[in-house]
């Protein structure tokens, strides 16, 4: 096992940068989750790291060691792909021991550290499959299995359960979580799913355009975003970010105003009230039932549309006029550059 | 309001007496007619005509025929001495043309399935040859192989190789024509080993570096396993190919220098066009007609057992 350490890495397919001078610690035994929006590169630092890629500038260090120039199979990582990689050609269990076999590791041994992962993963039922034969979520057990096998230092998992449906997800994500705290090994885990991240990870780091926008642990990240866009991008549905200035009742939220020029509410910090109470009132254009409450989408006159989650089954109506209120804690403020300006009444927590 | 139109009356007396099915039937059949009626007379017509004669003793020359059953047949595989030669002949050019036909395009593909500047340069280059006139490729051939006035053998006698006589040397011309038909046609089975690379996830190689696999293991144990289903119709249809070569013996040898390079399919053409023997070239062309359908069962059979 091996803590990362990333130094300026920056990486470039001809003229065009793709990762622009990324710094990272990682601890030993730290699951961190890259994550961000489509084309931030997240998927590229991952590669870059383990050596599918070559770096264009920095230095990347596995433990103490530097690896830029060492080759990707004897940096000690293990990566499971998005598409599983597993062989069509062989077995669960000759797929899970390739590694081995390549690096000359005797059949006996071969053997015994397949079905020691097989054992841990469920999978000693299904050694003599094909994939083929396999569903999809024990297909991606058996590309969990491979990378066991090869005992690595760090763990790299690129999107590994956006082929599956919505509920093998759920249940595998929390198999990973389990594995994590079983192996106890580093773990890098790129996803452009915040549920997956926020559920997962010890720290999460948030890309845009090949550059961290912050580094935390999902609480810090939800509570306190560096800035407007991790505020957005952290949080289902998405933070209500609106011009200060376009609020009547911005005064009421309290606190030091001073240089604030947006600010952010999350849905479901958000409260119904009726429409005389409210700190600022709209009209329902539509209501989202959920099950367990409703998404509302409401017109407040100047500012836009915000969304609002009303939890219980009943919900305000289409067309309904409302009143929106929150607690001052819970108000996020943006300076012109879109950063977050700490005030008395939203510092609850922060130090 | 407008009548149903499904109860307008006008509307059952137009419908034909055919149903639904019948007339998606003969819809389908009006389609398929041409291409049916070409196989009937150009395939299947020649087909049944060729089994005919085969049973008969027809010379052109004097347009006698008469009816001998298996004679034919039993003349070509017993005591005929020429056939099991040509055979001879047959198996060696499949087997010298296929492997090396094989080795040849996936080597090409290998290099050339990845993009890079000029790569399409590259693959037009080499499968200009199989677009190529075959006329004109063996005639250049032939001069290009001569014996002293060659420029193959006088590009050898710079780097002091005195080349033989290519064509000319039973030991040589079976060789010469091997490459030359490899050469010709190697792009088509590049061109499909291309596609089979392409079709390979590149996170098969990825992984298998990942894990500690060198280029040669990545290739053995990754690649080269996928490739088999593209593989097995290459072999096949290559396999096929070469047994009924014709037109490149025909031009570059003539069957010859002492018969080293007649091949099944130029033989047929000697016996029936040459000699007038046309019933005993129809058994050969009968028996060369069931070693295409063997080979191609072979194929169909290996197919549905998914071994390959």
């Amino acid at each position: 096992m091996a803590g990362l350490t990333l130094n300026n890495v920056t990486k470039k397919f001809g003229a065009v940068s793709v990762i622009k001078g990324v710094d990272l610690e990682v601890n030993d035994g730290d699951f961190v989750v890259f994550v961000g929006p489509s084309g931030c590169g997240k998927s590229t630092l991952l590669r870059v790291i383990s050596g599918l890629e070559d770096v264009s500038g920095g230095e990347i260090r596995i433990g103490d060691r530097l690896v830029n120039d060492v080759q990707a199979a004897r940096r000690g990582v293990a990566m499971v792909f998005q598409s599983y990689a597993l062989y069509p050609h062989l077995t669960v269990e000759q797929n899970m021991g390739f590694g081995l076999k390549v690096r000359k590791v005797k059949p006996a041994d071969i053997k015994t550290r397949v079905r020691e992962a097989a054992a841990t993963l469920k999978l000693e039922d299904f050694l003599e499959r094909y994939p083929r034969e396999l569903s999809g979520g024990q297909r991606q057990r058996v590309a969990i299995g491979r990378a066991i096998v090869s005992d690595p230092a760090i763990f790299l998992f690129d999107e590994p359960l956006s082929n599956l449906d919505a509920e093998l997800r759920v249940h595998m994500r929390a198999e990973i979580a389990a594995l994590h705290q079983r192996l106890g090994n580093t773990m890098i885990y790129v996803t452009h799913d915040q549920i997956e991240a926020m559920t997962l990870a010890d720290r999460i780091v948030i890309l845009r355009d090949g550059q961290i926008e912050q580094v935390g642990s999902p609480r810090e990240l939800y509570s306190h975003p560096k800035n407007v866009f991790v505020a957005q991008f952290i949080g289902s549905p998405k933070m209500n970010v609106v011009e200060a200035a376009s609020l009547s009742a911005v005064s009421e939220i309290g606190g030091d105003l001073a240089g604030v020029v947006s600010v952010g509410m999350r849905p479901e910090h958000l409260t119904v009230t009726q429409p005389t109470d409210g700190l600022f009132r709209g009209r329902v254009s539509l209501s989202e039932y959920t099950g367990a409450g409703s998404l509302l989408h409401v017109e407040v006159p100047g500012s836009g549309t915000f969304l609002v989650l009303q939890n219980g089954p009943e919900a305000a109506e289409t067309g309904a006029e409302i009143g929106l209120s929150i607690e001052p804690e819970n108000v996020h403020r943006f300076d012109a550059n879109g950063l977050r300006i700490p005030s008395s009444n939203s510092l609850k927590g922060e130090t | 309001m407008k009548p149903s139109t499904v109860n307008d009356p006008r509307r059952t007396e137009r419908a034909p007496g055919l149903s639904l099915k019948m007339r998606g039937m003969l819809t389908a059949w009006l389609f398929v007619s041409p291409t049916v009626a070409g196989f009937m007379v150009f395939f299947l017509g020649p087909l049944i005509a060729v089994v005919f004669y085969s049973a008969t003793e027809w010379n052109m020359l004097s347009q006698t025929s008469t009816f001998v059953g298996w004679a034919n047949y039993q003349d070509a595989l017993t005591r005929n001495p020429d056939f099991w030669h040509v055979m001879r002949n047959s198996v060696v050019f499949a087997l010298g043309l296929v492997p090396m036909n094989i080795a040849l395009a996936l080597a090409l593909a290998m290099s050339l399935y990845r993009p890079f500047r000029g790569v399409v340069v590259f693959r037009t280059i080499f499968f200009a040859p199989v677009v190529t006139s075959a006329v004109a490729w063996a005639i250049v051939w032939k001069f290009l192989l001569q014996g002293e006035a060659g420029a193959v053998n006088q590009i050898l006698a710079t780097v002091g190789i005195d080349g033989p006589n290519w064509l000319r040397e039973p030991n040589w011309a079976m060789f010469a024509v091997i490459v030359t038909r490899v050469i010709k046609m190697v792009g088509l089975n590049m061109i499909l080993y291309i596609a089979a690379l392409q079709a390979i996830p590149r996170d098969f190689s990825e992984a298998a570096r990942l894990e500690g696999a060198t280029n040669w293991q990545i290739f053995r144990m990754v690649i080269w396993p996928n490739l088999a289903p593209a593989t097995l119709i290459i072999v096949v249809i290559t396999m096929i190919g070469s047994f009924k070569v014709f037109d490149h013996i025909y031009l570059m040898t003539g069957g010859g220098p002492e018969n080293g390079t007649l091949v099944l399919a130029f033989y047929i053409y000697q016996q029936a066009f040459e000699f007038f023997n046309v019933g005993y070239a129809s058994a050969l062309a009968i028996i060369m007609f069931f070693i295409v359908l063997a080979l191609t069962l072979v194929q169909i059979l290996l197919r549905r057992r998914g071994s390959l």
